[in-house]
């Protein structure tokens, strides 16, 4: 099976010490790497205010996660982990591959377009340049 | 909202039938350049509507990232609701993608689903 990328999001209570949110990061890192998954960054948003109220609460504390796997099952395992978790109120994974291959792949495609454009925009000047031509009618009659 | 769309209909166009002849001459590409769906400055039934593009194509967006809530936010209703295609001028392919980050966002509680009290 190829490769799959998610993204993980999980929101912590504000109240939480650092030392609680990383060692929810390192649990979950160890479960990754045990199932055979790799995480690819961790990235602490911080605290930052939820623009809705979950449990009571608004202000949470947003950590964000790139994960590739060849297993899906893994993230089932992580969401499992974060369900339990205390201070974690709200998490989110997003399976994200599929569409990063499709914007790859429009990338590609535009820069091919481009890349052939040179001879068409020269061809095309020179059209509009014939119909520019006609509107020297509008000076004629003027004269 | 009613009052919203009408001008974007262009509601007025079908009563000021005689005065069109003169109107798309100067309208479309014309000075006057009013806002999108705004009258012109010169008659009261001519409104130059200045074409709405979609933004994501100017940007030449392949992906749009709902971790982005900024640039997810003006497609939003203050009530929380996605604004329609015709209100935003968005392309039929973005706003498939933009609705599929919006609803995304909501989940994580970076766009709210519903304005609070």
């Amino acid at each position: 099976m190829e490769e799959r990328q998610y993204d993980l999001i999980f929101i912590c209570r504000p109240d939480t010490p650092e030392a609680d949110v990383d060692k929810v990061v390192a649990t979950l890192e160890s479960t990754a790497t045990e199932k055979g998954a790799k995480i690819e960054s961790v990235a602490k948003w911080g605290r930052k205010r939820m623009a809705y109220r979950v449990q009571k609460l608004h202000e949470g504390y947003f950590v964000y996660m790139v994960i590739k796997t060849t297993h899906g099952e893994v993230v089932k395992e992580l969401e499992r982990r974060l369900k339990v978790a205390d201070p974690v109120i709200k998490y989110l994974t997003v399976r994200l591959d599929e569409e990063l291959k499709r914007q790859e792949k429009l990338k590609r495609h535009r820069e091919r377009r481009a890349a052939r454009r040179p001879r068409k925009t020269v061809a095309a000047p020179a059209a509009p340049v014939a119909p520019i031509a006609p509107p020297s009618e509008q000076s004629a009659p003027t004269a | 909202m009613a009052e919203e769309n009408a001008p974007m209909q262009q509601s007025h166009g079908p009563s000021s039938g005689g005065m069109r002849s003169s109107g798309p001459g100067g309208g479309p590409g014309g000075p006057g350049g009013g806002r999108p769906g705004g009258p012109a400055k010169r008659g009261k039934r001519n409104f130059v509507r200045k074409k709405k593009v979609c933004r994501f194509c100017v940007d030449k967006a392949d992906f749009i990232d709902y971790k982005k809530a900024e640039i997810l936010a003006p497609f939003i209703q203050e009530r929380g609701k996605i604004l329609p295609r015709r209100m935003t001028g968005t392309c039929s392919r973005h706003q498939r993608w933009l609705t599929v980050a919006i609803k995304r966002a909501q989940n994580i509680a970076l766009l709210p689903f519903a304005a609070e009290l």
